[in-house]
Order: C-alpha cells, then sequence, then structure tokens
C-alpha cells in the first residue's frame, strides 16, 4: 500500500531532540506512527575502564536537567561495591541523599509544569505557535510565572546548598556523602529572608494542585481522553508500608485494572526484566519477561507511582491523592493527560518531605560515611522524576568498572510514549487534508506528559532549528518547513 | 549564601564534557583567576530562574560558544531583549532570558554576548586547537579592555 510520511523534528519543549514520524496511506488515513529517539547513549560503554568511585560524577554528564538523579542512582549502586548496603548507610548519609533528592524532583517537577506543559492547559493546543511558550505565560500570567521561578530556584537552592553546584554538583561519595548541613544553610531554607521559605513552596505547590483541579473540572472531556489508553504501572514503593517512595524500596508493577504483575526487591530487576530493540530507534523497549513485549511493557514516572502506591506518608499530599484515586474509584488511572495532576501532587509531597528533614537536626551531623566488604556489582535504583531510573556496575577486583548497565525513565516509557502518538495520531489526523500546526502540536502534548529527557546534545549559539518534513512512501521529500 | 553585591554578572554557556561547547566554563575559570569584581555563574543551559536572578544586576555577560565562523574568532556584541520563543526551553536564548526580566520584573540590564568560535563538539573533555586559540584571544581581549577597566559599554567591540 502507498503511504507518505510525515516527520516533525525535533520534538519541542522536550529535553533534547526527538522526531516523530506519522505514516499516512494513500487515501490520508494514518497507517501508524513512531517516536524515534537519536539521543546519544554512549555512557554504558564510555564508562567501562573507570575507578568505580568515577561513577557517581561521570553520569552526571548524561543530562543537565536531572543529573541529581543519576547522581543519586549510581551513588546507591557504588555504595554495594564498597558493602554498604541502602540499610547499612548512615541514617545521617541517607537523610542527607533524601533531602537532596526531594529538592531535584521539586524543582524538576515545577521545571516541567511551569514552563512546558503551562502553555498547553493555559492558551490550548489549538493557540498559534508563538504563544504557546513559557515567554506568552510571562507576558500574561506575571504571578504565575514568578511563582513558578521562585519554586524552581528553592529546588536548585537546595541543591546548591548540599551538592556545592545546581548542576553536576556533588553530595554522595561511595558509603555516603562528604558533607553535612550547616546551621545557615538550614536557616536560609526556614527563615525567608533571602528566599521564599519553605513553608511558602508548601502553599504554593497546594495552590497550584487547586489550580489543576479547577481546571480539569473545566476541561475533565478533553483531559480525560487525550491519548488515554490502558497500560502497565511501574515503580518503586515503600518496602514495609507500600507507600510512594522515591529513593529505596521494592519494585512493583500493576496492570490497567490494578492487578499485582510484580512486587520484588529492586536489586531483583535484572531477573525480570528484558529490552527488545526496533530498528527505527535507538532506545530500547524495556517489558516484564514474565508477560513478554506486548504485555509486558509499562508506564513510569508521577502518574505511574501514584497509580502503584498504596499511599503517601504526608498529610496534605495524601489528601489530594486520596481526591485524584476517587476520581477513578480507586481503580488505576490510565488517562495520560492527568500524568500532570499526579507531578503535582508529586510535588506538593516533596515540599512537605523536604520540611520534615529541614525540621530534623539530624541532618547537621557527621556519621557521614561507611565501609563494609567490597563486591564487585552494585545495582542502584531510585524514582527520578520522570521515573523509575536503573543503574548496575560491575567492577573487576582493582575496582575498575567492567560492565555498565543503564535504564533511564525515558527509556521505560518508550512504549508508552510511543502508544500515546499513535493515539492521538489516529485520533485527530485521520482522513484530514492538511497537517495543521495545532494537530502537530497535539501530538507533542502526548509526548510531553512523560516529560520525556532525550539527552542533552550540544548547544551552541544558532543551532535550534525546528524542521517539519513530508514525504511518500518511497522517501521522497514532499515538503519541509523549517522554524529558527 | 552569597550575598548579591556586585553589579555586573557573567554567565558561562556550555558542557565542558563535549569538547568545545565548553569554551564557556573555560572563558569563567580564567576570569576567575583574577579575583574579579563580578559575580559568576556556570550554566548547562540559560533556565527561566536567570531571569530572576538577572533582575538583580546592571550588567550581564553571555558568554558562549559558537558554531559560526567569526573572524578573529571571537566577538562582543549587545544583547537586547527579545521575543523570540525557543523550540526547547531547555536552552532559553540570552535575549528570552532579557525579555522575561523585562517583562516580569521591569528590568532591563546593559547586556552584551560573547561568542567564541568553536571546531569539535564530540563527546570528550577538553578543547580543540581552534578552541583554545580563540579562547586565548577572546580573554586577552577582554582582560584588556574589560577587566582592567572594570567597565563595560553596550556597545559592539
Amino acid at each position: 500500500m502507498n503511504s507518505r510520511k510525515i516527520v516533525i523534528e525535533p520534538v519541542t519543549r522536550v529535553e533534547g531532540h526527538g522526531k516523530v514520524t506519522i505514516k499516512l496511506d494513500e487515501n490520508g488515513k494514518v497507517d501508524d506512527a513512531f517516536l524515534h529517539i537519536v539521543e546519544f547513549r554512549g555512557f554504558e560503554k564510555f564508562i567501562q575502564g573507570h575507578p568505580y568511585w568515577e561513577a557517581p560524577v561521570l553520569v552526571q554528564r548524561l543530562c543537565g536537567i536531572c543529573p541529581v538523579s543519576h547522581h543519586l542512582a549510581a551513588a546507591k549502586a557504588i555504595d554495594q561495591l564498597v558493602g554498604i548496603d541502602p540499610d547499612s548507610l548512615s541514617p545521617i548519609a541517607t537523610k542527607l541523599r533524601r533531602l537532596l533528592h526531594y529538592g531535584q524532583v521539586f524543582q524538576s517537577h515545577a521545571l516541567h509544569f511551569f514552563y512546558l506543559a503551562s502553555p498547553d492547559l493555559l492558551f490550548g493546543v489549538d493557540a498559534p505557535a508563538e504563544k504557546r511558550n513559557v515567554v506568552a505565560v510571562a507576558t500574561e500570567n506575571k504571578e504565575l510565572a514568578k511563582k513558578g521561578i521562585l519554586m524552581r530556584k528553592f529546588g536548585q537552592e537546595m541543591i546548591k546548598a548540599l551538592a556545592g553546584k545546581k548542576i553536576h554538583g556533588i553530595l554522595a561519595v561511595p558509603g555516603g556523602v562528604h558533607k553535612t548541613f550547616m546551621p545557615d544553610e538550614r536557616d536560609y531554607f526556614l527563615d525567608g529572608k533571602q528566599i521564599p521559605n519553605i513553608d511558602t513552596m508548601i502553599e504554593w505547590s497546594k495552590e497550584i494542585v487547586d489550580f489543576m483541579k479547577s481546571y480539569h473540572a473545566e476541561n475533565a472531556k478533553w483531559i480525560d481522553s487525550f491519548a488515554r489508553y490502558p497500560s502497565n504501572h511501574l515503580s518503586l514503593v515503600h518496602k514495609e508500608t507500600g507507600a510512594l517512595e522515591l529513593y529505596d524500596g521494592r519494585l512493583r508493577s500493576i496492570d490497567a485494572r490494578g492487578k499485582e504483575l510484580m512486587n520484588i526487591a529492586d536489586i531483583e530487576y535484572s531477573y525480570h526484566f528484558k529490552e527488545a530493540v526496533e530498528p527505527w530507534s535507538y532506545l530500547k523497549f524495556p517489558y516484564m519477561k514474565e508477560y513478554g513485549r506486548e504485555n509486558g511493557w509499562n508506564r513510569v514516572g508521577p502518574l505511574a507511582r501514584i497509580n502503584t502506591c498504596t499511599h503517601i506518608s504526608t498529610p496534605l499530599a495524601e489528601a489530594e491523592r486520596k481526591i485524584f484515586k476517587a476520581y477513578t474509584k480507586d481503580f488505576p488511572n490510565n488517562m495520560t493527560m492527568h500524568t500532570h495532576w499526579a507531578r503535582l501532587i508529586e510535588m506538593l509531597h516533596c515540599a512537605e518531605l523536604m520540611k520534615e528533614l529541614l525540621l530534623d537536626d539530624d541532618i547537621m551531623g557527621n556519621d557521614l560515611v561507611r565501609k563494609g566488604t567490597t563486591r564487585n556489582k552494585g545495582i542502584g535504583i531510585i524514582e527520578a522524576p520522570r521515573g523509575t531510573l536503573i543503574h548496575e556496575y560491575h567492577t573487576d577486583d582493582k575496582g575498575l568498572i567492567t560492565k555498565c548497565n543503564l535504564i533511564v525513565s525515558t527509556t521505560h516509557n518508550n512504549e508508552a510514549m510511543n502508544r500515546g502518538v499513535r493515539a492521538v495520531a489516529k485520533d485527530v489526523l485521520n482522513e484530514k487534508p492538511e497537517i495543521t500546526e495545532p494537530m502537530l502540536n497535539q501530538i507533542e502534548i502526548a509526548i510531553r506528559a512523560y516529560d520525556p529527557c532525550l539527552s542533552c546534545a550540544t548547544h551552541a549559539l544558532g543551532q535550534m532549528p525546528l524542521i517539519v518534513q513530508l514525504e511518500d512512501f518511497k522517501g521522497n521529500l514532499l515538503d519541509e518547513k523549517v522554524r529558527s | 549564601m552569597k550575598k548579591l553585591d556586585h553589579n555586573t554578572i557573567i554567565f558561562g554557556i556550555g558542557n565542558n564534557g563535549r569538547q568545545d561547547d565548553g569554551l564557556g566554563w573555560s572563558f569563567l575559570a580564567l576570569v576567575e583567576t583574577e579575583s574579579p569584581p563580578f559575580d559568576l555563574e556556570y550554566r548547562y543551559q540559560l533556565q527561566i530562574e536567570d531571569a530572576e536572578l538577572i533582575s538583580k544586576y546592571e550588567n550581564v555577560i553571555f558568554v558562549d560558544a559558537c558554531k559560526t565562523k567569526i573572524e578573529g574568532g571571537f566577538k562582543l556584541y549587545p544583547c537586547v531583549p527579545e521575543d523570540n520563543y525557543s523550540f526547547s526551553t531547555h536552552a532559553l536564548a540570552p535575549e528570552t532570558i532579557l525579555y522575561i526580566t523585562k517583562k516580569l520584573y521591569n528590568h532591563e540590564p546593559n547586556a552584551q554576548i560573547l561568542a567564541i568560535q568553536g571546531e569539535n563538539w564530540d563527546l570528550k573533555i577538553g578543547l580543540s586547537n581552534i578552541g583554545e586559540g580563540n579562547l586565548v584571544k577572546a580573554y586577552e581581549y577582554f582582560k584588556d579592555e574589560i577587566l582592567s577597566k572594570n567597565f563595560i559599554l553596550n556597545k559592539n567591540y
């Protein structure tokens, strides 16, 4: 059958570059749709031969948006190489790492909501391109934009206080952390003299959740149906209670109706997962071996986490989780756009957790590093802002890395994002004679819900075009548009 | 925490894990050795919260690598607020940041861009010979014309 292709490259407002190809048949109907990921994944090879203690520093270079997540996942794995399991880490080191992690998730969620998602929500999918961006949000919603900036800044300042700098700083060392929190650093986040304090962060986080609920009430038809499809959901949960857990726990997967598919110790992941490859993408497709490639894939990230957990440990976020769950009568929520809602509940949770830790004198303690008997294999799994992040390292007897395996959140969501693209493409592009910009934007919105991080390439001045290509079934270029 | 007691801030933008994309950082590292009366900020990418930071300064200089060929290897030129939305917010342009600063904080600092031409952009630490040479030229110019005089005018250099 004849077909032609429409190519959008790169996808706008996602972290990094991707390309969407929508294949139309000779009748103008959507034949298929693909999200191609062309990120460079050389780190697993690049890091071989390096001493293990370099890993938490080197792997941060994977990304400029969530380097803390890579730093901590690698650190958890490297702890095991020096004989320290998560439960053996000093409570002070654990609390400081958690504080760093919550600051990271908080700022990342703020970044995504205020700067990437809010233009879609505030101005709608049919708004002109020049309006669907953060500049328009800043121009027309100054107070919202200012709050977003200060929330993002709060998280970034937390990272800077703990890791020395906002991007690619260092807190974790093998078996612990290298610095404690100082009283003046704690006061900076509590007294509100230089930046809005943690209580303000909680208040604003609650306001944003309320905004999202109101938005949903007014736009339920679109929000509920857009890019909706059933899926499994995967995340860490608390080892004993099953609560939402971002730093350390068991891996739990449930299906679209809530049936538990997997509940394992995180370090057993490799016995339960495989990664499929497709010729049209560099990004692999992880799935649970027991359920196969077709039925064993998972969504990860905020929506998955709220679905898999039994409850949330902090009161305000738990109250919001109950409202969120009540909407689907306690069944898993498979509505892609509700990911934004779930993300904001997590942002509130992180603000509450940061306050708990800031008021805990342990964060100024000095029992920072522990050592055990060295091993040759370490696995670190955390919940990064975008979802489950897995780091695994093997070393030789000299401590040099011989093997590394990384499964990043966006990789877990690969199948989910492709399903989203297909669902929207078939819904909005079918039998339309013209491919309009709002229609293309809906494809991008389906992808953006996952906040994909496609890894950062070189960004030098003057190099950021958007290219839209139209190809026939033979690959001949029919049309091309470049926005720069 | 550091008090904002200087009226000039210099942003070094880039990634030193990508060869000459690290020119902005390398430039700041050189400036840092002079203990200048400026505030220095290393950035992988300009982010929107930098608009809030910039609102506290009178002078801003953005230093970044450039792929385009520049006669002499570098160029210092004025940067003015511009509503040129970016296709990817992880890489907000200096002009856009200034525009947001103006819109949100009613502040428009004197701003310059120092573009330094690079050559290689692979996943590797270390500047190319051409990048290194252009860095030295840009820094010597900056040291003689701006650092030693401790002022900056909003004009082409």
